[in-house]
C-alpha cells in the first residue's frame, strides 16, 4: 500500500457543493474547491507527493475507530495512543444565519483522556496541483493563494500555525479534556470571511443537527434501515445543491484495477441514475430533493431534447472533454482522467430511465406540466427511430457498438412508460399507436436475436452467447411478468456465469478496454432485488445481509470491490450502489411477512 | 428624438430579443429562456410562470428603454450603431452581473453558489455569461441584446420630439 490508505479506510463529509475523502489516519486526501466538479486543492488519494492533503494525527503510534455522529454526515475519528486518547469530528459546515466562508472544514479535536500529543499539515496544492501556490499571512492566519482561490486555517488551541516552504504546519498537546478547533475555510473569486472560533463551533454544531433532522425525514421502516439511512445520506452527500443534479460518485480516477488503466470521472450526473434516484429520494420521503432533481434534468435536457446526452455537467453543461493529469494515480494506476470521454456515446437505454423517471414521478403524486408531456413525448418518438441502431450500452463499453439486449429492453422500457402516461392523460395520445407498434417489435427483436437456448439465458447482445448483469435490471424494470421462465432462466444464469460468493461480475467477454476489474457492487444488489421480484425471498434476504456487510466501517462503498479480499476499488462514494442498495432493501421489505 | 420613440423601441426590440431565444432554444442552442426564468419566481407552474415571465419581461424591456433614452438624451444624439453599443454594454451587464449574480440572489426557486445541503432549489443557476444554459447562449445574448439596442436607438432617432 506504501504511502496510500485503502479505498475501504475513507469515509466522506460535505456540504452539498462539495466533498472530502477523510482517511482512517486523519488525513483528508481529497477536496475540490469550490465544487465538486472543480479542481483539487486536496488530491494526495491520486498522488501521495504531489497531490496535497490535510492531515491531522497524534504523533505516537496509534489505533483509529470512526464512526458517523448517529444520522449526521459529521465524521467522528478516535486516536488511542499509549499515553491517551483523543476524538478529532470533522464536518463541512452548512452556511447559518450571519456572514460565514463560503466553504468552511472544521476540525474539533477533544482530548478524552490523559495527553497525545498532536501535529497537523496543510498542503494546498490548487489545479489539481499543477497551479503555483503562495504562502503568506493575513494578520495571525496562514492564507494559500493561487489565482483567484484562496485558503487560510484558523486554529485555536490546537499550536501556533508555522509557514514552511509549501505547508502549514502545527503541532500541540491534546490533555486532560480541553479542546481545539482547527478551520480551514476557502473562496474564489471572492474574499476570504475569517471566522471566530465560537462561530465556527457554533456552524459545525448546527451542521450536525441539520443532518439529524434531515435523516428523521426518512419514512422508511423496513429491514437494514441503518444501511438505508447511511446510504440516503451519502446521496445527500452527492448532490450538488446549487442545481438539484446528483453526481454518479465524488472523485475521479479511483482505479476497477490496482494498477490499471480503467479510470473514470464520475463527477457528472448520468440520465441512467435519475429513475433509481427518484425512485429512491420518493420511497424514503424525500420530496424536495426529488422534486429538484426532475426539475434539474428536465431542464438540463432540454439542449439536447429528443437525443439525450450520457451524462450532463453538475453545473447542466453538456459538455465535458476528457483529458489526463500528470498525476502518479491512486497507487500508480494511470492515466488519471478529469472529463469523460462517455459523453458523446448513444446508449440507449438512458431514455428508458429517463421516461421511467418521469412514470415513477407522477405515480407518487407529482404533476408534469404539458411543455413536459411534449417534450417526453418527442423522446419516445425518437426511440421509435432509433432502438434500432446499435449501442455503446449501460456500461459504456468503448468497442464498437453493438445491438445490447439491456439497451433494447429499456427501449422497451421508455415506450411502456409513454404510453401509460398518454393514457393518464400527461403525454399527448396522438402517437400512441405507434410507441404501441414499436415496443411489440423491441420485444420479437429481443425474443428472437438476444435469447440463447444454450445458456436458458438472455445474452449481453444480439447474436453473442456472453451474459451481463445489468439483464437483472429487465426484471427490477418489470420488462416481463416475475414468474416468467426467461427472466428466471437469466437470474439463475447471471448468478452462476457471474458470481463470486455474493458478489457479481459485469459481464463475460471482452469490452475493447485492457485490464480486469472487480465484482460491481451495484449488480450484487440488483441480484437481491432481482430474486425477490421473482419471489425468492429467503435468497434474497441472506444475499443482502451478505452484501450490507462488505460496507466500510462508516457505511459507504465504492463502485466495485475486489472478491476475494474485499479491498475497495473504482471511485468512491458510488451514488449507483447505495441507490441499488436502498432500492433492493425496499423491495426485500415490501415482500416480508 | 422622443421617449415615446424609446418605448415603442423597447417594445419591438423586446418583441425581437424574445423571438431570437425562442429561436434559439427550438434550434437547441440554448436552454436561456427568461420568461421562465422570471415567471418561476412567482410560481412553479410553468405555464403560469411562463405568463407572468413574459409581462415582467416586456415591463423590463420597456424600463430599459427608458434608460436608453436617458443615456441618448445626455449624449444628445440617438442612432441604430449607439444603440448597438449600449446594447452590448446591457448583454455584458446581464451576462456577468444582472442575470448570473442579482437574479439568482433574489430568486426563491433559483440555486446560488451557495446553495448547500440545506436547501433544495429547483431551477439551476445560470453561470456566467449564462454559460450553464449552453455554450452558445453567451453568443445568443449578445446579438439579442444588439438587435434590442438597434431598434431603441433606431425608434428613439426616428421619431420626433
Amino acid at each position: 500500500m506504501g504511502r496510500y490508505v485503502a479505498l475501504r479506510d475513507y469515509a466522506v463529509i460535505g456540504d452539498g457543493r462539495t466533498v472530502a475523502l477523510v482517511a482512517r489516519d486523519g488525513s483528508i486526501d481529497w477536496l475540490c474547491l469550490p465544487d465538486l466538479d472543480s479542481s483539487s486543492v486536496f488530491g494526495a488519494v491520486l498522488d501521495a507527493d504531489r497531490g496535497g492533503r490535510f492531515a491531522l494525527r497524534p504523533r505516537q503510534p496509534h489505533e483509529a475507530r470512526r464512526r458517523y455522529l448517529p444520522d449526521t454526515n459529521v465524521l467522528e475519528t478516535t486516536f488511542t495512543t499509549s499515553t491517551g486518547v483523543v476524538r478529532v469530528t470533522d464536518a463541512m459546515t452548512l452556511p447559518g444565519g450571519g456572514l460565514g466562508p463560503s466553504r468552511e472544514v472544521v476540525r474539533r479535536i477533544d482530548a478524552l483522556a490523559g495527553r497525545v500529543p498532536m501535529c497537523w499539515r496543510v498542503e494546498p496544492r490548487f489545479g489539481y496541483g499543477s497551479a503555483t501556490v503562495r504562502l503568506d499571512t493575513r494578520g495571525s492566519y496562514p492564507v494559500a493563494t493561487s489565482g483567484s482561490d484562496a485558503l487560510a486555517v484558523c486554529a485555536w488551541d490546537a499550536g501556533s500555525p508555522r509557514i514552511e516552504a509549501s505547508s502549514v504546519d502545527g503541532e500541540f498537546d491534546a490533555r486532560d479534556g480541553a479542546s481545539g478547533t482547527i478551520a480551514m475555510i476557502a473562496a474564489r473569486a471572492e474574499p476570504l470571511v475569517f471566522p471566530t472560533r465560537a462561530q465556527a463551533e457554533r456552524r459545525a454544531a448546527e451542521t450536525a443537527e441539520f443532518w439529524r433532522r434531515w435523516s428523521a425525514r426518512a419514512t422508511y421502516t423496513g429491514p437494514w434501515r441503518e444501511a438505508v439511512v447511511r446510504s440516503v445520506l451519502a446521496l445527500k452527500l452527492l448532490v450538488f445543491a446549487p442545481s438539484g443534479a446528483i453526481a454518479a460518485a465524488a472523485t475521479t480516477s479511483l482505479p476497477e484495477q490496482i494498477g490499471g488503466s480503467r479510470n473514470w470521472d464520475y463527477r457528472y450526473s448520468w440520465i441512467r441514475d435519475s429513475s433509481f434516484t427518484l425512485d429512491a429520494l420518493l420511497q424514503l420521503g424525500y420530496q424536495a430533493e426529488a422534486k429538484a432533481f426532475f426539475w434539474w434534468f428536465m431542464h438540463a435536457t432540454r439542449l439536447t431534447l429528443p437525443r439525450l446526452q450520457v451524462f450532463y455537467r453538475l453545473d447542466g453543461g453538456p459538455r465535458a472533454p476528457e483529458r489526463t493529469l500528470p498525476l502518479d494515480g491512486y497507487r500508480g494506476s494511470r492515466p488519471v482522467r478529469i472529463g469523460n470521454g462517455a459523453a458523446a456515446q448513444l446508449q440507449l437505454d438512458a431514455y428508458g430511465e429517463l421516461l421511467d423517471a418521469a412514470f415513477v414521478y407522477v405515480t407518487r403524486g407529482h404533476r408534469l406540466d404539458r411543455e413536459t408531456g411534449r417534450d417526453l413525448a418527442s423522446v419516445a418518438d425518437f426511440v421509435c427511430g432509433h432502438w434500432r441502431e446499435p449501442d455503446s450500452g449501460i456500461w459504456e463499453v468503448r468497442a464498437s457498438p453493438r445491438h445490447h439486449t439491456q439497451s433494447k429492453a429499456m427501449c422497451w422500457v421508455a415506450l411502456d412508460r409513454a404510453i401509460r402516461l398518454a393514457r393518464a392523460g400527461w403525454l399527448p395520445a396522438t402517437p400512441a399507436a405507434r410507441w404501441h407498434a414499436e415496443a411489440e417489435a423491441i420485444r420479437r427483436f429481443i425474443d428472437v436475436h438476444c435469447w440463447s437456448e444454450t445458456k436458458r439465458s438472455y445474452v449481453w447482445y444480439a447474436g453473442g452467447e456472453e451474459l451481463d448483469a445489468s439483464l437483472l435490471l429487465m426484471a427490477i424494470m418489470r420488462y416481463d411478468r416475475p414468474d416468467s421462465p426467461r427472466l428466471r432462466g437469466t437470474v439463475q444464469a447471471i448468478r452462476q456465469a457471474l458470481g463470486s460468493g455474493p458478489l457479481l461480475h459485469r459481464y463475460t467477454g471482452d469490452d475493447g478496454i485492457t485490464g480486469g476489474e472487480g465484482a460491481f457492487l451495484c449488480c450484487s444488489f440488483w441480484l437481491a432485488e432481482a430474486l425477490a421480484i421473482a419471489g425468492r425471498r429467503e435468497q434474497a434476504v441472506e444475499l443482502m445481509d451478505q452484501l450490507v456487510g462488505l460496507a466500510n466501517d462508516v457505511g459507504l462503498y465504492a463502485e466495485e470491490i475486489e472478491p476475494t479480499t474485499h479491498e475497495f476499488l473504482g471511485n468512491f462514494p458510488q451514488g449507483l450502489v447505495h441507490l441499488a442498495l436502498i432500492s433492493a432493501a425496499v423491495a426485500i421489505g415490501e415482500r416480508m411477512p | 428624438m422622443s421617449a415615446w420613440g424609446a418605448l415603442f423601441g423597447g417594445f419591438a426590440g423586446t418583441l425581437v430579443l424574445t423571438i431570437m431565444f425562442a429561436a434559439g432554444s427550438q434550434l437547441r442552442l440554448t436552454r436561456m429562456d427568461l420568461p421562465f426564468l422570471l415567471g418561476t419566481a412567482w410560481t412553479e407552474d410553468r405555464a403560469r410562470a411562463r405568463v407572468a415571465g413574459y409581462a415582467f419581461h416586456f415591463l423590463a424591456g420597456l424600463v430599459f428603454a427608458v434608460m436608453y433614452y436617458a443615456a441618448f438624451a445626455v449624449l444628445g444624439r440617438a442612432g441604430w450603431v449607439l444603440g448597438m453599443l449600449f446594447g452590448l454594454v446591457h448583454a455584458l451587464f446581464a451576462g456577468t452581473t444582472l442575470v448570473n449574480v442579482l437574479l439568482p440572489a433574489v430568486h426563491p426557486r433559483m440555486g446560488t453558489s451557495m446553495s448547500a445541503a440545506s436547501s433544495s432549489p429547483l431551477l439551476e443557476p445560470p453561470g456566467f455569461m449564462l454559460m450553464n444554459y449552453g455554450p452558445a447562449t453567451p453568443i445568443l445574448t449578445v446579438l439579442a441584446h444588439l438587435a434590442y439596442g438597434a431598434i431603441v436607438g433606431a425608434f428613439t432617432a426616428a421619431t420626433p420630439r
